[in-house]
């Protein structure tokens, strides 16, 4: 508790104690705003992390036959590039935005748990570190991004031609992966309590903001889905530690245990990565066509009828490990019909700008381009389920292509919709809109010019997570083109930070409600006080802060809400 | 704890302009502040650490982890 700092006060002079230090608030805040805030800053330094690596992939790969890193290096860097971003960057800041955004948008004045929340937060942060000291070590992780067994396996697992990682490198992904699986779990018992015990004064269920829907539906799916992840981690430490064989063939165990373990986490992780981003697109579409949304009840039931499937689809990412025909028709089936929940939005987002009077300012085009880039992820995903399409591509480019445009294409612009739209009650200050264009075209193109030509790589054959490859296979402009367009995406990324530190020192005053928005998160000051709210506000209809505004034609006097 | 910050929510409600008095933010609304969270969060890290660098790092990490954890529901709020 000693500090540097001797604050005078008239007549009694004593030591700031440590939460009365700059540092010391950060480090010791309850504040879901402030951790909110930090579980963005720390995920956007991982996106930067995560980027740096995606460039010296495309880097090795502009040109056949390259060697700008080791192969040793290479599979470090493409495992660390997916688990950086999925884990470090998306999760994380998706879990900001609800901590930020959720207890203002239902009129409470914290989190349920605030210390729980802010354990959450430090452990994200320290599990990154943990993760990222194995490059320290020499020892990054190296076995993809999950990481399959037997690969993950100690010398114990290997042989016969069977490959296995008997360095630290798959004890870092192991032991990380728990530390944020605790986190997510913090994360979400918050998220669950706070949402169905401490919203204001008449937001029932069905008035609830669909942002807070999604990350109500996101928490019960991390709930359920990380106990997975859990185990499946654990018991490949038992293999590797305390000599049990659960992954190894040779003495009993089998190697897709992991796999059916894994994709039963990973699958709802896909939703996981993208419901939150369903729910910003549903705010954020609204606000700039002027209209409330279309088929609320739809678009929130969609949410939830979407986590109950995705716990039913996983094996459609195993048909080729040669699963019972009965197993493959079931899981092309569930994955066929999850479609339809997704569509279910897409269509009802559509209809909520159709006749809007629509303003184009830099969140409403990321949300319209996320619809556009998901759009073709999802269609992508179709064509994955059906089974002998998948045995033609799977494990090529054409997969890459398909968790690209829907991570990067969905998530990430999703992400800087967000961004872009609640920054101003963050911060106070406006995001530049022209730079805001300029990255937000740089991205449409350059996730276009990188991802969309792996379709036809992964069509010629191209398998994922190769080294280097030989000239005249025809991949050879077809790399070349997608490394340009990483690098465009490199750039737009760097125009996002420019102008986030412009506007901070410059930017224009946002006011309390720049967007002239609909929920309550817009009814305080930006930035919003401690206690967020000088008085709870009371609810009467899903626009509660248009109907401030509008007592007149309040959607409680003209609709049934 | 949820329901009974509902009710403060509820019961505590402020003028409509201007900051809350100091009492009303600082007792009743504002969750104080603490440090353990960020200190078992490092505890845990350097637990997990010692299972891949041995024996005496990892039972450094069980002390601090088990002292962060009693430290933290001991600590009057």
């Amino acid at each position: 508790m000693a500090t540097r700092t001797i604050v005078e006060v008239p007549g009694v002079a004593r030591r700031k104690r440590l939460e009365e230090t700059y540092i010391g608030d950060w480090l010791m805040t309850t504040d879901h705003k402030k951790i909110g805030i930090m579980y963005m800053i720390t995920g956007f330094f991982f996106l930067m992390s995560g980027g740096v690596e995606a460039l010296l992939i495309r880097t090795q790969l502009a040109v056949p036959n390259g060697h700008v890193l080791t192969p040793e290096i290479y599979n470090q860097i493409f495992t660390m590039h997916g688990v950086t971003m999925i884990f470090l960057f998306v999760m994380p800041t998706l879990t900001g935005f609800g901590n930020y955004v959720v207890p203002l948008m239902i009129g409470a004045r914290d989190m349920a748990f605030p210390r729980l929340n802010a354990f959450g937060y430090w452990v994200v942060l320290f599990g990154g570190l943990f993760l990222n000291s194995s490059f320290l070590f020499g020892a990054a992780p190296n076995g993809g991004w999950f990481n399959y067994a037997p690969l993950n396996e100690t010398a114990a697992g290997c042989g016969n031609g069977i490959m296995c990682t008997p360095g630290m490198n798959e004890d870092f992904w192991l032991l990380a992966i728990l530390l944020l699986g605790i986190s997510s779990i913090s994360a979400s018992v918050n998220f669950v309590v706070t949402i169905l015990k401490m919203r204001a004064p008449g937001m029932t269920l069905n008035r609830m903001p669909l942002f807070t829907w999604m990350t109500l539906v996101t928490a019960f799916l991390l709930l359920f889905a990380i106990p997975s992840l859990t185990a499946v981690s654990v018991l490949a430490l038992l293999d590797r530690h305390l000599g049990t064989h659960f992954y190894q063939a040779a003495s009993g165990g089998d190697p897709l245990l992991w796999q059916h373990l894994f994709w039963s986490f990973g699958h709802p992780e896909v939703y996981i990565l993208i419901l939150p981003v369903f729910g910003m697109i549903s705010e954020i579409l609204p606000v700039f066509s002027r209209k409330p949304i279309f088929g609320y009840t739809f678009i929130a039931w969609s949410g939830v009828a979407i986590g109950f499937l995705s716990f039913t689809v996983w094996a459609h990412h195993m048909f080729a490990v040669g699963l019972p025909a009965v197993a493959q028709a079931f899981f092309a089936t569930s994955t066929t019909l999850i479609a339809i929940p997704t569509a279910v939005k897409i269509f009802n987002w559509l209809a909520t700008i159709t006749f809007g009077k629509i303003s184009l300012k830099v969140p409403m085009l990321f949300a319209l381009g996320f619809i556009g880039m998901f759009l073709i992820g999802g269609l992508d995903g179709l064509a994955l389920a059906v089974v002998p399409f998948d045995y033609q591509v799977t494990d090529t480019y054409f997969v890459v292509s398909h968790l690209h445009y829907v991570l990067f294409g969905g998530s990430v612009f999703g992400i800087f919709a967000g961004v872009y739209y609640w920054f101003p009650k963050m911060s106070g200050k406006l995001l530049d809109e022209r730079l805001g264009q300029i990255q937000f075209w740089l991205m449409l193109i350059g996730v276009n010019l990188t991802f969309f030509s792996m379709h036809i790589l992964g069509l010629l054959g191209m398998p994922r997570r190769i080294y280097t490859y030989p000239a005249n296979f025809g991949w050879d402009e077809i790399n070349l083109l997608q490394t340009i367009g990483a690098y465009m995406l490199g750039i737009a990324i760097m125009v996002f930070f420019v102008n986030l530190i412009v506007s901070l020192r410059n930017g224009k005053e946002a006011g309390d409600d720049p967007w002239d928005a609909f929920t309550l998160e817009w009814d305080t000051t930006s930035p919003p006080p401690h206690y967020n709210f000088p008085v709870v506000p009371t609810v009467r209809s899903r626009r509660p802060f248009y109907d401030k505004k509008n007592p007149d034609i309040a959607d409680w006097k003209t609709a049934t809400h | 704890m949820a329901e009974e910050q509902n009710q403060n929510q509820k019961s505590q409600q402020l003028p409509d302009k201007g900051p809350p008095s100091k009492g009303v933010q600082g007792q009743a609304l504002q969750p104080s502040t603490s440090y353990w969270p960020f200190a078992l969060a490092v505890a845990l890290s350097i637990l997990l650490l010692g299972v891949i660098t041995g024996p005496v790092v990892l039972a450094i990490g069980a002390v601090l982890t088990a002292a962060a954890v009693i430290a933290w529901g001991l600590e009057r709020r």
